[in-house]
């Protein structure tokens, strides 16, 4: 295998490639980057063996003889990124080693051979939904942070995604938040399907979407999801196992409704938080007519108390929360004023934009 | 805060009371509840036995060596429990705040108690005439302001005494306590209490609250406060269980790990039925195993579990042999037990959306 690109044409993929890529490898071929050389394409494909992304380049290229072979990724990822911009890089293998070239520059690295790369197998497809890439990410942001990490519940550690005739919804939860957003889309899916995306796959997907209208096709199998977009390929593998019925933990009984301005919502949690229990992170809300107050204190006995205006007629409660799990959701909100809904000290809140209710936000209580 | 009234009620020597109220043949001899058979341990004995240097959680046979002519009982609980209900029964007459430490121990606050003028001393002098008279036990008794002063107390003129720690006197009794009445204070703080000079609570008073939490941690705080005779804590009526758990120990070693396995089966059984008689109704937050070698050498292995349903032999399986290891040693005594997540008062629960 011998070619020249340019070096834009290889550290983009590369940088995308090496985000799949872990550190901390069981087989060392996984910590490598698979290049197939065609006469007059590229294909660059990493994996963690649960996602795999796949990269193909055509552009700033002359293949030179065709080939394949597994490198270094972080490595090459690291020698790119550090040559001048602009400038051509020849790689070329010799024996079982790579060189790479670039003007005075002269690296040489390992490989291993392509065949030890592993394949993600191939399965039956059985649905696909094509829509722009925007709107995934928003959906995707709109909700990840609320995933678990490392559950015992293992399908709390990944983003649930289901498609129905005409919407398509994402939720995730880790047991005490719960957040869910849907997407008013036409589908054409006759059944509801639910597929749970796992943690590492969600984000990385997260990174490849741009925030515009270019589509992305996203193709549901039975143990896996295609992405396919742009240049790009990603595939993940899927948690099997079943999502809780999200349903049933969003609140319908709520009877005290605030609105409060986002930011000032936000920073007025912020500021109380400080001084909160810094793991437990509990901070008392007191509602009542026209305002909000928020308490926090922790062991050293300092004490934090704030109040900001808020739209509210009713009986007054008191009721605490992690004030981390709060400011997540008004982070991801993006209007200027939201909407709390609580019932009870015991029972979950339910937050939302004003404006716009394809997001809504579950959060449950603490008892401090 | 006013001043509490706190007394604590001991019955003494509460399972050999129970033997000799029931068989007077028992009353003039030196006397020791528990397993016979060279492998028991004495649970309870007398005040004769006593003499002897016999002591509660030693081996029948070393009770044996130290006092030949010793009378051993085997326990019989659902006796004593009943015993127990009469007792508690007596203490819920004068204040509905009674706090069981144990089938014979309790603290009863009396703060707000009108009989005898409100008078602690009284109340307790008249709890003590009515256990003797209408169960036929003795109960030890100490009256104080707090739970920690009123247990040291009772302990004051056992057996069948009543000690009374006024408000005025609380100081100065204090401050004369050797360490080891402390709560929490076993041979090793106390060692290390000694090592820095301290053997009495006015020594330790000495001490900042500082220096003492750098020391000594959570304790050092408790060890402030105690030599202060400071214990706000208050008679909790009703605590949540913390633990279930069910041991045995086998009249003849268990020789192997297999030995071991083959025992857990019965184990699990009777745990099974003290879980269904006294479970709390919610998750089993940990899972534990307990084996204790023919050395006395004792050790415990946990794992959280958190299960909903009782647990199978298959869940203690792991922990007894990461427990075991390759020890090869004989084992004297195993156990199985639960333990419940006990919410601390003030403590932040978060609550869940799945549950």
């Amino acid at each position: 295998m011998k070619l020249t690109i340019t070096r834009e044409a290889l550290l983009t993929p590369l940088q995308a490639i090496a985000g799949v890529v872990e550190r901390k490898q069981t087989m060392p071929v996984l910590s490598n980057v698979l290049f197939v050389a065609e006469p007059d394409s590229l294909t660059l494909t990493g994996t963690n063996m649960e996602v795999e992304l796949v990269a193909h380049v055509n552009e700033g290229l002359a293949v030179e003889s065709p080939g394949r072979i597994t490198i270094p990724a972080r490595k090459l990822s690291d020698i790119c990124r550090s040559l001048g911009e602009g400038t051509q890089v020849e790689l070329a293998l010799q024996g079982d080693q790579v060189h790479v070239r670039s003007g005075a520059s002269h690296f040489t690295l390992s490989t291993l051979p392509a065949e030890h790369f592993p394949n993600v197998e191939e399965d039956a497809e059985s649905f696909r939904l094509e829509l722009a890439q925007a709107d995934l990410r928003n959906l995707l942001e709109a909700t990840s942070f609320a995933m678990a990490q490392q559950d015992v519940r293992y399908y709390l550690n990944g983003l649930m995604l289901e498609v129905g005739s005409n919407y398509l919804r994402a939720v995730a939860t880790d047991g005490h938040r719960l957040a869910m957003s849907t997407l008013a889309v036409v589908t054409g899916s006759e059944e509801v399907r639910q597929l749970i995306l796992p943690r590492k796959g969600t984000l990385e997907l997260i990174r490849l979407l741009a925030d515009a209208d270019t589509s992305v096709m996203l193709v549901f199998g039975d143990n896996h999801l295609r992405a396919t977009l742009g240049a790009y390929t990603f595939t993940s593998k899927l948690i099997e196992g079943k999502f809780p019925d999200y349903n049933r933990v969003i609140p319908r009984g709520g009877d005290k409704t605030f609105i409060a301005d986002r930011q000032s919502l936000k920073a007025t949690l912020q500021r109380a938080g400080i001084l909160s229990h810094e793991n437990i992170r509990g901070v008392r809300l007191q509602l009542q007519t026209n305002e909000l107050g928020v308490f926090a204190n922790n062991p050293d006995q300092e004490q934090a108390e704030d109040s900001l205006p808020v739209d509210y007629v009713g009986e007054s409660l008191q009721i605490g929360f992690n004030v981390g799990y709060l400011i997540d959701v008004l982070n991801a909100l993006e209007g200027n004023n939201v909407r709390m809904t609580l019932s009870n000290a015991n029972s979950s809140g339910l937050i939302e934009d004003v404006d716009n209710g394809n997001s809504v936000y579950v959060v449950m209580p603490m008892r401090l | 805060m006013s001043q509490r009234k706190i007394i604590h009620c001991d019955c003494d020597c509460f399972y050999a009371a129970v033997e000799m109220r029931d068989d007077p043949s028992l009353r003039e001899v030196a006397l020791a509840v528990g397993g016979d058979g060279g492998r028991g341990v004495v649970a309870t004995c007398n005040y004769a036995a006593r003499a002897y240097g016999v002591r509660s959680a030693m081996t029948m046979s070393e009770a044996h060596r130290l006092c030949p002519d010793l009378v051993v009982v085997p326990p019989d609980m659902a006796r004593y429990r009943q015993v127990s209900r009469q007792v508690m029964g007596i203490f819920r007459d004068y204040t509905p705040l009674v706090e069981p430490l144990s089938v014979d121990e309790a603290f009863l606050d009396v703060s707000e108690t009108e009989l005898f003028q409100g008078s602690a001393t009284l109340i307790a002098r008249d709890i003590r005439r009515r256990v003797r008279e209408e169960v036929g036990i003795t109960v030890s008794a100490g009256v104080a302001g707090n739970k920690f002063l009123a247990k040291v107390a009772s302990d004051w003129n056992k057996p069948d005494g009543l000690f009374v720690v006024l408000p005025e006197a609380a100081d100065d009794f204090v401050r004369a306590l050797p360490i080891e009445r402390l709560f929490g204070v076993g041979k090793v703080t106390a060692n290390r209490l000694h090592e820095l000079g301290v053997s009495t609570c006015n020594d330790l008073q000495a001490w900042s609250r500082e220096q003492l939490a750098e020391r000594f941690g959570r304790l050092g705080l408790r060890l402030y406060e105690m030599s202060r005779g400071i214990d706000p804590r208050p008679v909790v009526v009703s605590r949540p269980t913390k633990s279930i758990s069910v041991e045995r120990t086998y009249g003849r070693d268990l020789p192997t790990l297999a030995a071991c396995e083959a025992a857990l089966d019965e184990l699990v059984t009777d745990l099974a039925l003290r879980l269904k008689r006294k479970g709390e109704n919610k998750p089993m937050h940990k899972l534990f195993v307990k084996l204790r070698f023919s050395d006395f050498s004792t050790h415990t292995q946990e794992r959280i579990r958190n299960l909903t349903v009782l647990p199978q032999r298959e869940d203690f399986l792991p922990l007894l042999r990461e427990l075991y290891g390759d020890a090869r040693r004989p084992v004297r005594l195993l156990g199985l037990g639960v333990r419940y997540r006990v919410d601390e008062p003030g403590e932040a629960v978060q609550l869940r959306l799945f549950d």
